[in-house]
């Protein structure tokens, strides 16, 4: 048996353990458990148009988790896509708002230049901060996490607010309908094209060039790779800056695709739900495409459990931690099962 | 004058007991990023209880035994299932948050703040304008000194240390190390239970969605920048606590001439200074690298 | 035989498996009282996995051992301990961030609170009876490998232990502090302490040991005999075995650790063209891994195999990271194949012929979760740019080629590095690093911990390359190896080369210059 069904054998069965402590925490909450997962696979993968819904929540997602890929691999724990995903979305938001009035064709590559720039800009520092002082990414791209919404909700409440709107939720005014790239559907040909645009040219980058090869070793022993000669720097700043273009190119997507406006605390578990999917899908590309999917239905199911079957979304929520909590698991339990099996 | 100190106190208190708890996690190796779940869990629990029983005896009880509980479950999956520490940790940390939100809907219908009629106990007026200040104020002193002592000055704390800097050695006087881990990170249950406590019930009363608002976070950065050091530690969560007061008193100062969102932000600039100050002063901090096989070995 | 009373420890029956590899099968030996024992044996003969036995560290699958004729748990260093067993370990295990006094305490039996004047207090006494000099308050990073070994002895000696073991002491010592250590072992044998050291050379086994006790391959070969009734080749033979290719008797003489002059003939070939290393006047800053250099000089004509001998830490690791572009260099120059490459980065270096073994094989040599061939390609990937494209079909297909010229013993390329045993793995690294293109190899420590075969292979490799005309930097801490396979040798001290030596050598002058007596 190979390694590559070994490692699928182990995540879908550490998922399984995951969901089980969520069933465990839905019947102590009085719910049925059975019933939850019920409703929460129909909204998911069974409701009317539910693959598309998948496929519209699961696009932006897939980009963001391939960045999230491109870091990890590399050796860093690079846990703020959250926040580069607003710092995109807000980069967007504000180049559009400068432009109001040019033609689309100048306005839409702008704003995606700037979302990009955004994201990677925002991913950049803590890269500085770590690979110049050896100052511990996970903290620093936390807090960009939260100093990206504080901005966010100062932007929409700020700079950008819509002066018509009222409500409790701040947000900037719509984009005109000729700078979109979708209707609040959210799916388009432009959004698919992105996405397989993102997954082919990340694919190529990490399985056809010595980049691919060189980042993927230092991730796993940075030591080693140093002695060889390596630049590590580069290869880590390179990493950065990849993982945060595209949670940026994914917020730009999310702005001027469904969403149309910016609004303060918009989609929260978004870098989250990538990291999970990257991790998932063990960091393969291809795999993070399958796994995309399946966390984009859950995404949409979000939507769907409170106002069709009158349960809480936050379910969701609790699904999504429990796997994080499970899936980087490596019991010697199962490895020597697999390897029982294999020598018989 | 005074109202500074309160404040600083008030908000600094919960940050110092999960402080300790990041210093006692990590002490013994475990980097430990579920802090931030376990104390809004403390949190929740404090006042959900006070509200359906009116004691805040129990309260106190039963957040403390959810906090132990979750803290075992992620012991079982870093130490048993050799989980990597980071991940598990947020998923700990997404756990607490999620559930906290969940529970609150499932029982009152509405993601809404979740009030309590009375609090944590007061020191009492003999104390004169500190009087409003929570028994767990006045506690924390002493919890300081006995991490000190527990983690510095006995052979348990000197087992701890070497379960996290040189397991091999631990081992070799027959140390168990897991048992070791198992123990800090229960004691930092504990200590998140009471510190999201005094966060919920020590002066508002009031328990709202996502109200750590990154703490644990911190906390984890002071354990870093204190070198694991209890006291050190302390001291730099005071540091943070003290910004976040400057940044409240800075609005009350300034109105709406500085964008109050920006503001709320100053604690979170001071934490990736505080790891980027420690980076430098220590040459970078080594322990949590990528998916690196040399952790594991 | 020996009298049932006189017996302090009894093994009986052990055996230890790691996974399907088998480390020490049905060991049946018994110690007496009082003495000194030695238990020798080559690399993966399963010596250090009986002193973890005996200590409870692994866990026998079966069998029991006995301490004063009870038998302790197994697998249980507490109970080990307390029957009064204890280990020294060769790389020791003591938390670099503990003071001298905090180690002594955490693996003692007083629970109290303590007050740190207090404790320094208490143990500096019992540093002082042992006569260990250190001060208790000094932190175990800031003392030289000789003091942490000296410490750990304490350490061990913190309860009343009855049978002491010590895992290869001798390995990270001059032959001086090995004198020293013997000198110290004596003592515990007069206070009544049975010590069992876990040696591999036979000049030393034979200096201090009342009985030996050989182990091969996991088993008894026979033991314990007193080594008044034996003689170093008798001993040589037992521990090599009958069924090994070594044909050479220096080999055989290094490989044991029996001779005490070595390479009486002088191999040095002719060398043309400039040298293939020229280093002069070289000093760095002090290295996170080690000490400054200091003004070295060292040339390496094509051809020359060139030993650097010393104690670990003395600035072996600076010299290797200085040639290999890792260490910041403040004064002097370094020269491959006569061009000046002080300032080249590592890619120039390698395209210039540069190829480093490095000291840690599973650490700096190669990555164990990565897979064969991503392990032997990242050389010819470091000589191309970064986003060059590349065809795994082919890389693959490549390693496949060039590890079966090197006869790694493998599945498939695709395997993990961390699967492969530590021979095989390290002819991966030399499939790497060995290719024609190579002028200048530098060999660090490139046969630590191999068994004979793995061994004496590593060292017909090295003579092949210098055949071919490669210049190789030899470093290694054994010296009877150094002074086996190298035609020139050098001592370092300090961060300084202190001494050059021709064959033939002896051992203790090298020694003497070592430890800096001879000058």
């Amino acid at each position: 048996m190979s390694d590559r069904i070994v490692s699928i054998i182990r995540a879908l069965i550490f998922i399984v353990l995951a969901l089980a402590l969520c069933g465990v925490i839905f019947s102590i909450a009085g719910y049925s458990a059975t019933g939850m997962f019920q409703a929460i696979i129909d909204g998911a993968f069974f409701r009317n148009n539910a693959l598309t819904h998948a496929l519209r929540w699961g696009m932006p997602l897939f980009i963001t988790a391939v960045g999230v890929a491109i870091s990890f691999r590399a050796g860093y724990f690079n846990i703020g896509a959250q926040g580069q995903f607003y710092m995109g979305a807000i980069c967007a938001a504000f180049a559009a708002d400068w432009l109001n009035g040019l033609p689309a064709a100048i306005v839409i590559p702008v704003c995606f230049l700037a979302g990009t720039t955004g994201g990677a800009l925002w991913s950049l520092w803590p890269g500085l901060l770590r690979l110049k002082s050896g100052a511990d990414e996970v903290i620093t791209t936390l807090m960009g996490n939260f100093l990206a919404g504080l901005l966010l909700v100062y932007v929409t409440s700020g700079p950008l607010k819509d002066p018509s709107g009222s409500g409790q939720q701040a947000s900037s005014t719509p984009l005109d309908a000729a700078y979109r790239i979708s209707t609040s559907a959210g799916l388009s040909p432009v959004i698919i094209a992105i996405a397989a645009l993102v997954g082919i040219s990340m694919w190529l980058l990490v399985n056809r060039t010595a980049y691919g090869v060189l980042s993927g070793l230092a991730g796993r022993n940075a030591t080693m790779v140093n002695w060889q000669g390596a630049k590590l720097v580069n290869i880590g700043l390179a990493s950065f800056i990849i993982s945060g273009a595209l949670a940026g190119l994914a917020g730009t997507v999310e702005l001027l695709g469904p969403n149309g406006r910016l609004a303060s605390g918009f989609l929260p578990a978004h870098g989250f739900t990538a990291i999970l999917i990257a991790l998932v899908a063990n960091l393969s590309i291809t795999g993070i495409a399958i796994v995309a999917f399946f966390f984009g239905g859950l995404a949409s199911a979000a939507l769907y459990l409170p106002v069709i079957a009158g349960l809480p979304a936050t379910a969701i929520e609790i699904i999504n931690a429990s796997i994080a909590l499970f899936i980087t698991a490596k019991s010697g339990v199962i490895d020597r099962l697999v390897r029982w099996r294999k020598g018989r | 004058m005074h109202d500074i100190i309160i404040a600083i106190l008030r908000s600094g208190t919960p940050l110092i007991y999960v402080t300790l708890a990041a210093v006692i996690a990590q002490r013994a190796g475990i980097w430990h990023l579920g802090l931030e779940g376990l104390m809004i869990v403390g949190a929740c629990a404090t006042i959900l209880t006070i509200v359906a029983t009116g004691s805040v005896f129990i309260a106190l009880c039963v957040a403390i035994v959810l906090c132990v509980l979750m803290s075992i479950l992620f012991w079982f999956v870093v130490e048993k299932l050799k989980a990597n520490q980071i991940i598990a940790g947020l998923g700990l940390t997404g756990l607490g948050l999620g559930g906290t939100a969940f529970a609150v809907e499932a029982i009152f219908g509405t993601q809404a703040a979740v009030s309590a009629e009375f609090g944590l106990p007061r020191i009492g007026p003999m104390f004169g304008s500190y009087g409003v200040l929570s028994i767990l104020v006045v506690l924390m002193p002493v919890c300081v000194i006995f991490m000190w002592v527990l983690l510095r000055r006995t052979r348990f704390g000197l087992r701890l240390a070497a379960s996290g800097e040189h397991p091999f050695a631990a081992r070799s006087v027959g140390v168990r190390t897991d048992l070791m881990r198992l123990a800090a990170l229960m004691i930092g249950g504990v200590l998140c239970a009471i510190g999201g406590a005094e966060l919920a019930a020590g002066s508002l009363q009031i328990f709202s969605q996502n109200m750590t608002a990154g703490r644990g976070f911190m906390a984890f950065t002071a354990a870093i920048f204190g070198a694991g050091q209890p006291i050190g530690a302390t001291l730099a969560a005071v540091f943070f606590a003290v910004v976040g007061a400057a940044g409240i008193r800075a609005q009350l100062v300034f109105g709406d001439r500085v964008p109050h969102d920006l503001l709320l932000g100053l604690p979170y600039i001071a934490t990736i200074f505080g790891i980027w100050l420690s980076a430098k002063l220590r040459g970078g901090t080594k322990a949590v690298t990528g998916f690196g096989e040399l952790r594991d070995s | 035989m020996v009298d049932g009373d006189t017996i302090v420890l009894q093994c009986r029956d052990i055996s230890v498996h790691y996974g399907d590899v088998v480390a020490l099968s049905d060991l049946s030996v018994a110690f007496d009282r009082g003495k000194i024992h030695a238990v020798v044996g080559q690399n993966g003969a399963g010596k250090t996995t009986f002193a973890r036995a005996v200590a409870g560290l692994v866990s026998a699958q079966n069998g029991q051992i006995l301490i004063d004729g009870k038998a302790i748990p197994p697998g249980n260093v507490s109970g080990a301990r307390q029957a009064g067993v204890e280990l020294v370990h060769q790389s020791f295990a003591l938390p670099p961030s503990f003071s001298v006094a905090e180690t002594m305490q955490f693996g003692a039996q007083n629970r109290a609170v303590y007050s740190r004047k207090g404790l320094e207090k208490r143990w500096q006494k019992h540093l002082d009876a042992l006569d260990v000099k250190v001060s208790a308050g000094q932190r175990i990073r800031d003392l030289p490998v000789e003091t942490q070994q000296s410490v750990e002895i304490a350490r061990a000696l913190v309860t009343k232990a009855r049978v002491l073991i010590l895992d290869e002491p001798t390995a990270v010592l001059s032959p001086e502090g090995t004198a020293k250590l013997f000198e110290r072992v004596r003592r515990l044998q007069e206070i009544g302490v049975t010590v069992i050291l876990i040696l591999h050379k036979i000049r030393e086994v034979l200096a201090i040991a009342d009985t030996v006790t050989v182990l091969r391959g996991g088993l008894l070969v026979e033991g314990p005999i007193d080594t008044s009734g034996i003689d170093a080749a008798r001993l040589s033979e037992l521990i090599i075995g009958p069924d090994l290719r070594v044909v050479d008797e220096d080999d055989r003489a290094a490989l044991t650790g029996s001779a005490a002059v070595a390479h009486t003939t002088a191999m040095k070939e002719a060398a043309d063209g400039p040298p293939v290393l020229d280093v002069r006047s070289l000093s760095t800053r002090v290295d996170p891994d080690g000490p400054a250099l200091d003004t070295v000089d060292l040339t390496i004509a094509a051809g020359e195999i060139v030993g650097v001998a010393g104690v670990e830490g003395n600035g072996q690791r600076t010299l290797v990271r200085a040639i290999s572009a890792l260490a910041d260099v403040s004064a002097g120059t370094i020269e491959l194949d006569g061009v000046t490459m002080t300032d080249a980065a590592m890619k120039a270096r390698r395209l210039a012929g540069l190829r480093v073994i490095p000291f840690e094989r599973n650490v700096e040599g190669l990555s164990l979760s990565s897979t064969l061939w991503q392990n032997w390609s990242i050389r010819m990937l470091l000589e191309r740019s970064i986003l060059a494209f590349i065809q795994p079909a082919e890389l693959r297909k490549r390693c496949n080629d060039a590890l079966d010229i090197w006869d790694v013993r493998y599945d498939n390329v695709s395997q993990l590095a961390g699967s492969l045993s530590g021979g095989n793995a390290q002819k991966v690294i030399l499939a790497r690093e060995m290719d024609d293109q190579a002028r200048l190899i530098i060999a660090a420590q490139p046969t630590r911990g191999l068994d004979i075969g793995a061994t004496s292979f590593v060292w017909d490799s090295l003579r092949k390359a210098k055949h071919r005309g490669c210049g190789i930097l030899f470093i290694s801490s054994d010296l009877d190896e150094i002074m086996d396979v190298c035609d020139r040798v050098v001592v370092m001290l300090s961060g300084r080369i202190v001494e050059a030596f021709e064959p033939p050598y002896d051992l203790k002058k090298i020694g003497a210059a070592m430890t800096g007596l001879s000058k």
